[in-house]
Order: C-alpha cells, then structure tokens, then sequence
C-alpha cells in the first residue's frame, strides 16, 4: 500500500468536491451589513451543501453594533430563509456552528486583540490550522483603520498558517485614493495576500469568456482589426438608486461600473492569450490592455464620452421618480447614472476598432453582454437587398439568460436571392441542467484555496483608475453640456450617446 | 404507412412548426440538442418506467431521446412511431428550449435489428449515449450493436437482476470487448454523495487514520441485493490499496474480508427493516479504527428524511459533526448529472476491477 499517499486524503481522490480548501478561519468586517446577509452567507451556505467548505470552518463576523453570537447567528438565518425557504434547523445548526461574533469599533486596537485571542482559540478547538481570511465588508472610509489594526495586531503574519485580506469595491475613489489604499495595505500584507474583488469576474460567463476564446480555435483569427468593426458592451438595469443615494450621490456611474467592471470585461475580450492559466499569467496580460487604453483629451471628451442622469418616466407602466427626487439625493445632483464611452486600445490587434461601453440606471431592462460586431462582406454578391443585409455579431449574454448568440444571414426560401438574418443560439441555462454559481460562491472558495486569477491586482486597479481619470475630472467639474436630467426613466439613454457612434451603419443595440 | 427516418424527421419538423407558429403561446420555440440518448427496454413494464424516466430528463436537459421497446401485443403492427416534444424554459423566460423523444414499438422479430434505423435517427456531431436499464443480455444484436457504436453505455447495477453475474461479466469483458466505448453506471453516480461525505471525514490530519481501519459497517434497506453498499465497499478497498482475502462469491455475502497493511479488515453489509420503497438504499456507514486513537466514523441518515449527519468520535470526544442536505436522486437526475461529462470515472474502473476480485469469475462472456 503506498503509504505516501495516505498523507494527503485518497478518498477525496476524482471526487468532485476535490477542490476542497484547508481548514480556515473567515473574519469579515461589517458583518451587520447587507453583503454579509444577502451575498456572502448565502455562498457560505451553497459552498456547505456541495461540501466545498473545509470541514473545519470558522466564521467571526465582527462590526460596531452590539449582538451574542446567538443574535448574530438569528439574523443570519432569517436572511438566509429568504434564499433558502426550506432551510431546516437541523442543517442550519450544523452550517452554523461555528459562527462567532465580536462587536468593536474598527478603529479600536483593544478589538482586534480580542479577535485575536478568539482565532487562536478557535485555531485550538477547531484544528484550522491559523489560516485565515480577513474579509472587508465595511464602507471603504474604514479599510485603512481595519487594514492597519490587522497590522498592528500580528494578524498579517502567515509563520504558522496563511492570511489573506479581501477587500471589497470601491478600491479607491480615484487614481490619488486607489494608490493610497495600495501603499497602506501593501505596508500590511504583501500583493499575493490581497485579493481585491470584482464580482464579475466570479460570474460563470465573464470566465467563459476566456473558455470562448481560448479553448476553441475558430475565433482567435478573426479576433482583431481586419475582421471586427466594433465592440459593445453594456451593463443596464432598470433599477434606480434605490436606497444607495448616499453611496450613489460619491460614486456615480463611472465609478460604480466602468474603472471595475466593464474595464475587466473589455480586458477579458481583448487580452492576448495568456502563457497559461495562472493568476499572473493573465492579470500580466490585462494590464497590457488597461495600460494601452488612448488617454482622453480634455478638448475632444465629448465626442468619446458621453453622460446622463434620468428624469422621471415609467418602467412597467409605473411612474418612477428622477434620480434628483430619489430620496438622499441633492436637487441638483450632476452625478451621473448613465454613461456611454468610447474607449480605442493602441495595440497591434485593436489599433482604430472602437470598444463602446455604456452603462445606466432605469434603462428598460437588466441586461449584461457583450457585444462583437464584425466588419461587412468586402463584396456585395445580393445586390437587390443590399439595405437588409445587417452584420455578424457574436453576442455573449453576460446576465441574465447567460449564453452566446451568432447572427448571420440566410437564405429566405423562395425564388429570389433574398436574404434574413437569423440567430444562432446557445444558453447556459438549459445546455447544462445545473445552473450557474453565483459570483461570491466562486470568489470565497478561491480566496480559501489561494488562487488569485479572478481578483485584480493592485497595479491594474491603478492602470484602470489612470484611464478614467480625464473623464472623471471633466465631468466633476464641469457642468453638464445641455439640460440635465437628460434620459426619462426607461428610454435607451440619452441621445448624444448615438452621436459618438460616428459611422451610419454603427447602432447601439436594443437589447 | 411505413415508418422512416424520413417520415419521422419531417413529423417531426411539422410538430416544431405548429409549435413556433402557436400564437396564442407567444412565446418562441427553439430546439436545442446537446447529445443523443438511446434507451433500450427489454419489456413492457421497463419499456414503461423508461418512458416517464426520459420524459422527465427531456425537460431538464435538451438532446435527442430515442426509445425502443417492445409492442404490449402481438396484434399490433411490426413497427411504430410515437414523437413528442418536451420544452423548458430559459432562464430569461423569453424563449422556450425544446427538444424530441422518439418512440419505437417494435414486435420481438424485429426490435433487436432496429440498430440501423436508430443510427438514421441519431443527430450528427453529437455524442451518443446508449442507456440499458436492465441485466446485461447474453446475446443481443441491438446492444451488441449500439454498444460498439456508441460513446458510452449507461447500466444501472442496482437494477440489475442477477447482479453477481452482470457485475461479474462487467468486470471480466467490458473493456477488453468495447475499448472505445466508455461505460457508467447510475449506481455509481448514486453513492457519489456518500462517497463524499465518508471522505470528509478523513480530511486534514484524519487522513492518517485511515491505515488504521479495522471494520466498517454498511448498513442498507433489506429484501433486496446490497448492490450500492457492495459498491461502496469496493470503492474504500480500492482507494485505501486493501486486498480481497475470502473465497471469491457467487452471490453477496454480509461479511467480506481484505488485507491492509496493517492488519485485517472486516466489511459487514448489515440489511436493516425499511418500508418497501427504501429498500437497497445506505442508511448508515460506520467506520471503526484501531491503532493508537479509536475512533468511529459515520455517516447517517438523520430523522430529517432529507439530511445525513456525518460525524466522527475519536476516543469518546466528537471531533466533527455536520449535517447536509440529501434528497432521494430519481434515475433521470442521476443520467442527467452522468451526462455532463462525457468520460469514464477512473474510480468507478478501480471499483468494478474490485468487484471483479471478489466475485466468482464469469463463466460465460458477454458472447
Ligand atoms: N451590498 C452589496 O450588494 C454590495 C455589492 C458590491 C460591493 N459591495 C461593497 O461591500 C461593502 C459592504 O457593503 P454593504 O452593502 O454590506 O454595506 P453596509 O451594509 O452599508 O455596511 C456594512 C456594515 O459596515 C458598518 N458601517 C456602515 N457605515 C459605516 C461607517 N460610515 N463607518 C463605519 N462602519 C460603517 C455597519 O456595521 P456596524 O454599524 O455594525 O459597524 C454595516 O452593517 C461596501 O464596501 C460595498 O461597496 C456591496
């Protein structure tokens, strides 16, 4: 018998719970917080059902308000029946039975001291091995308090297990904040410790972005300037700011989607190909990309960037209010909740083909996806219906109804040479009869396995903050050109988002 | 009329159209494939369950399905063809994903030489999957057939009714007689989660103890052939390197023995009174150590029907305890989950070979 390999576990061996991680301590911070309840212990929970969680797990969560581990442990529950109805005691006893509570300050060293003391004797109790994760939940105005106190506090060390911070977004509120925020957690932890988030990336078909690309040989040759005119890629929901004014009112859409996001996904589709499939590997290569954004003049912004805040108008036959009569928001906000921009990448593969990016709020409908526009037949054959030939574009439907669609043109049957354009189709949803993970399952369960390759890396944080920059700047400080609000709630956007396309036969898509 | 391919796929382009132009429905019908399923039933009562199996699987996973199963008698005529069109909805709602089952009812004289016509039906540049509900035929020109053609065949050694000899002739022939063609096997993808969870309990530091397991006890819902906890024990014994030491068996025993290194190990198959409906299924593992620390491992139904507790006590102290979900898996949720990957599990190779050495060897091959 091959006693070696009793040392790791053989009957875990071709199981598909294999990827399990070591034994591991969870801290988060703002564990009172609408993340915790609604996204991260929901994941928690899916990660125990498919026994993808360490067997031995410990949850601290940790943040001002005052609470038992028994009234942080009932609050979680009830948050969790509402994604988990048939949630039964049992199971939740035992999904739960390491769950902690600690309130503090986050800017009280005595805290973290005391959370200190509870890991190692969790460590004792539990066997997890002084592994741990630091999970910052928090409004960002906190991070430098917890990060410096983990500091202070030995938490950083990694001499007998690991210790990884996660940070949530916003990383930086500009280019100034984003590197400040880097220099004070890389005096704390070094870059494989943080793993900075982006929810996207956990997506199922933001990574089968690159399955697309990369695992199939058809697309890679007609991947650049001579075959594709354009790229669209939108982020819309029909939602409004809803109880976020606050965050909202700081942040605006340029901030909450694009230096995050949609930069990542334009990454993903512009990238070249990795050397392997390794965490540097291809952050190396979407750096390349953020670095190679054209920088935007001031004195031509408006022809690459174009924003927008709605009025009221309806959504589902309901009157809903503008974004200045959202509660929280000032009368005569210029936050903007929409934007369209026109984004060119100076590189061999991308040199003149435009990356449109538009995002908004209380646009008709939620929808992700990215869009690839391809350049017309050099030749017209079907002269006759030269006006109905459209081009081929490969749609890949981020969210919802997650899948890829390839339009092109065919024959009508009958006699004449008429010719339609059809769609060819695949969904996520109903080619594989399980559906997709949600993105924090993804993220948490790599975090416990350290591997970073969907986190972003501090420097591309920065490169993608640099390019933003310009319009950030302009339109802060400027007032809008023409009337603002300048979109009713429900319409496609503002107009002048069509005046950017520059070429007649380039639309934005109705989606 | 006779039936064709032909006939069938234009029936079957007509059913599609009818559907797409169902204004009332508003709503658009795509029809999406992502394998070939061919079933085979051997009678009318199979032929039956087999039906409601695939209609249920269709409305989970699009491909093409085709059944062939004997006519109920002899008065009907030699050859008949029933389609029908199963839809689910995407996850957008928007459009509808649908697919088709083919149903061909064949008298005994000709339902064995349907292989040529079934291939006709098959949708190209898909796999073929090929599903055998029942015991492994000795002689049978449509599994011979589609065995040989097919990307893998589908057994399910739990509904086996002589067990012992399929498992036997399984182990012996299979991959010698069809090295292209993969095999699985429900059973296996059944006991998965049981699988799983005796291997957490192992993980970490408690790996080390399992060179010290003296004796597990599988107990499973008597009046019928233990075949999932037989299965089971194979997979440990194959996965902890233990050798077979009794008389090869003819028939299942409630007692086997293998050789660790360091000493014996004795696996009991205990059958336990259940209601009629649960019967065959694992109620409870227990696993015992010796060595230095003794410690017991188990994992158990809970008095929630839809929880096991896995747990494990090592010298009086319980050192882990967890509940998780388990909800019964209908065959159509276990092909659906065997359909994802199309490749043969390597363990499940490793635990037929075992089987293999514990059962007595085949006398007859699958000829
Ligand atoms: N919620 C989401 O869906 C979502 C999505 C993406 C990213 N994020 C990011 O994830 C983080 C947490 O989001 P969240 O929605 O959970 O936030 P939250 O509910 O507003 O805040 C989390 C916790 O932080 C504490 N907190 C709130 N305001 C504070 C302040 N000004 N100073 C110090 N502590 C404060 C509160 O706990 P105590 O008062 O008990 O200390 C609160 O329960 C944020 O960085 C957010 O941008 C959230």
């Amino acid at each position: 018998m091959a006693t070696a390999a009793l040392l790791e576990n053989p009957l875990r061996q071709g199981l598909f719970s294999d990827r399990v991680p070591e034994p591991c301590s969870l801290v988060i911070y703002g564990a009172s917080g609408d993340l915790t309840h609604r996204k991260l212990v929901p994941a928690l929970f899916d990660l125990y059902e498919k026994h993808l969680l360490p067997t031995s797990f410990n949850l601290v969560g940790i943040s001002r308000s005052k609470m038992t581990d028994e009234e942080f442990k009932k609050h979680l529950k009830e948050s969790l029946k509402q994604s988990e109805p048939q949630l039964s005691d049992s199971l939740w006893e035992s999904f739960s039975q390491n769950f902690h509570y600690v309130s503090g300050a986050y800017d009280d060293f005595k805290a973290f001291q005391t959370l200190s003391k509870l890991l190692d004797e969790l460590d004792a109790e539990n066997g997890t091995a002084a592994n741990r994760i630091f999970y910052l939940s928090t409004p960002p105005n906190v991070f430098e308090a917890i990060i410096s106190n983990l500091g202070a506090a030995g938490l950083n060390r990694e001499e007998k297990g690991y210790a990884r911070i996660v940070i949530e977004k916003p990383f930086g509120h500009d280019l100034g904040s984003a590197k400040e925020l880097n220099r004070r957690v890389k005096e704390v932890f070094k870059e494989n410790q943080i793993y900075r988030i982006d929810h996207y990336l956990g997506k199922e078909t933001v990574q089968n972005l690159l399955v697309m690309r990369f695992a199939n040989s058809i697309f890679e040759p007609i991947w650049d300037r001579r075959h594709v005119d354009h790229v669209q890629i939108t982020a819309c929901e029909d939602l409004g700011v809803g109880s976020r004014a606050g965050y909202y009112e700081s942040s605006g859409v340029l901030r909450d989607m694009f230096q995050n996001h949609l930069f990542q996904v334009m990454c993903l589709i512009a990238m070249e190909p990795p050397v392997t499939y390794e965490a540097n590997a291809i952050r190396d290569e979407k750096l390349k990309i953020l670095k190679s954004i054209r920088p935007f003049e001031d004195r031509t912004l408006s022809q690459f960037a174009v924003r927008g805040q709605y009025g009221p108008g309806y959504l589902a036959g309901a009157r809903v209010p503008g974004y200045r009569q959202e509660e929280g928001v000032n009368p005569k906000s210029i936050t903007p909740t929409y934007a369209a921009i026109k984004v060119f990448l100076d590189t061999w593969r991308w040199h003149g083909v435009p990356f449109l990016l538009r995002s908004g709020k209380r646009l008709p409908k939620r929808a992700t996806e990215v869009a690839i526009q391809f350049k017309e037949p050099p030749n017209l054959l079907f002269k006759s219906n030269v006006t109905d030939l459209s081009p081929n574009v490969l749609v890949v439907r981020i969210q919802p109804d997650e899948g890829i669609t390839l339009k092109f043109e065919t024959k009508v049957p009958g006699m004449t040479m008429e010719a339609k354009t059809v769609n060819m189709d695949f969904r996520y949803g109903t080619t594989f009869a399980e559906g997709t993970s949600e993105a924090y399952e993804r993220l948490l369960l790599d975090c416990m396995l350290g591997d970073a390759t969907l986190f972003i890396r501090g420097d591309e944080t920065e490169a993608a903050w640099e390019a933003l920059m310009p319009v950030l700047n302009r339109w802060e400080t400027t007032e809008p050109e023409g009337d603002f609000p300048n979109y009713e709630a429900g319409s496609w956007g503002p107009a002048a988002a069509d005046q950017m396309l520059e070429k007649p036969w380039r639309k934005w898509r109705r989606l | 009329m006779t039936v064709s391919a032909q006939s069938i796929e234009k029936d079957l382009a007509e059913l599609w159209k009818a559907g797409v132009e169902d204004k009332a429905q508003q709503l658009g019908l795509q029809r999406v494939y992502t394998t070939n399923l061919v079933a085979y039933a051997s009678d009318h009562e199979e032929g039956y369950r087999v039906e409601q199996i695939l209609n249920d699987l269709a409305e989970k996973h699009p491909g093409r399905y085709i059944l062939v199963r004997p006519a109920a008698d002899r008065s009907e005529p030699p050859l008949r063809s029933y389609l029908s069109g199963h839809c689910l909805f995407g996850a957008g709602r928007e459009k509808r994903v649908c697919c088709d089952l083919i149903k061909l009812v064949a008298q005994p004289e000709i339902i064995e030489n349907l292989y040529g016509f079934t291939f006709s039906l098959l949708m190209p540049d898909l796999p073929v999957e090929f599903w055998w509900p029942g015991d492994l035929p000795y002689e049978n020109a449509f599994f011979e057939k589609m065995a040989q053609e097919s990307n893998r065949v589908w057994v399910d050694s739990s509904k086996f009714k002589k067990p012992v000899q399929s498992l036997t002739r399984l182990a012996a022939f299979w991959h010698s007689r069809y090295p292209h063609t993969f095999l699985g096997d429900l059973n296996w993808i059944r006991i998965q989660r049981w699988r799983s969870l005796i291997a957490e309990l192992f993980d970490g530091d408690w790996s080390k103890v399992l060179k010290d397991i003296r004796q597990v006890t599988i107990e499973y819902g008597e009046g019928t052939q233990p075949t999932r906890s037989f299965f089971l024990a194979c997979w440990l014994a194959s996965q902890l390197g233990w050798h077979y030491l009794g008389p090869r068996l003819s028939e299942f025993t409630d007692r086997l023995t293998f050789e660790a290194t360091q000493g014996n190990v004795e696996i009991f198959l205990k059958p336990v009174p259940v209601p009629d409906v649960k019967r065959d299924r694992i109620f409870a593992v227990g696993i015992a150590t010796g060595g230095g620390q003794e410690g017991i491992f188990t994992v158990v139904r809970d008095q929630d029907p839809h929880c096991v507790i896995a747990r494990s006590e090592v010298a009086h102290k319980v050192a882990f305890s967890r509940t998780v979900s388990f909800d019964h898996l209908h065959s159509n949720e276990l092909l659906a989950l065997g359909l994802k990957h199309l490749e043969e599990d390597p363990l499940w190779k490793k635990a037929l070979a075992m089987a293999g050495s514990v059962l007595v060897k085949p006398k007859l091959t699958l000829d």
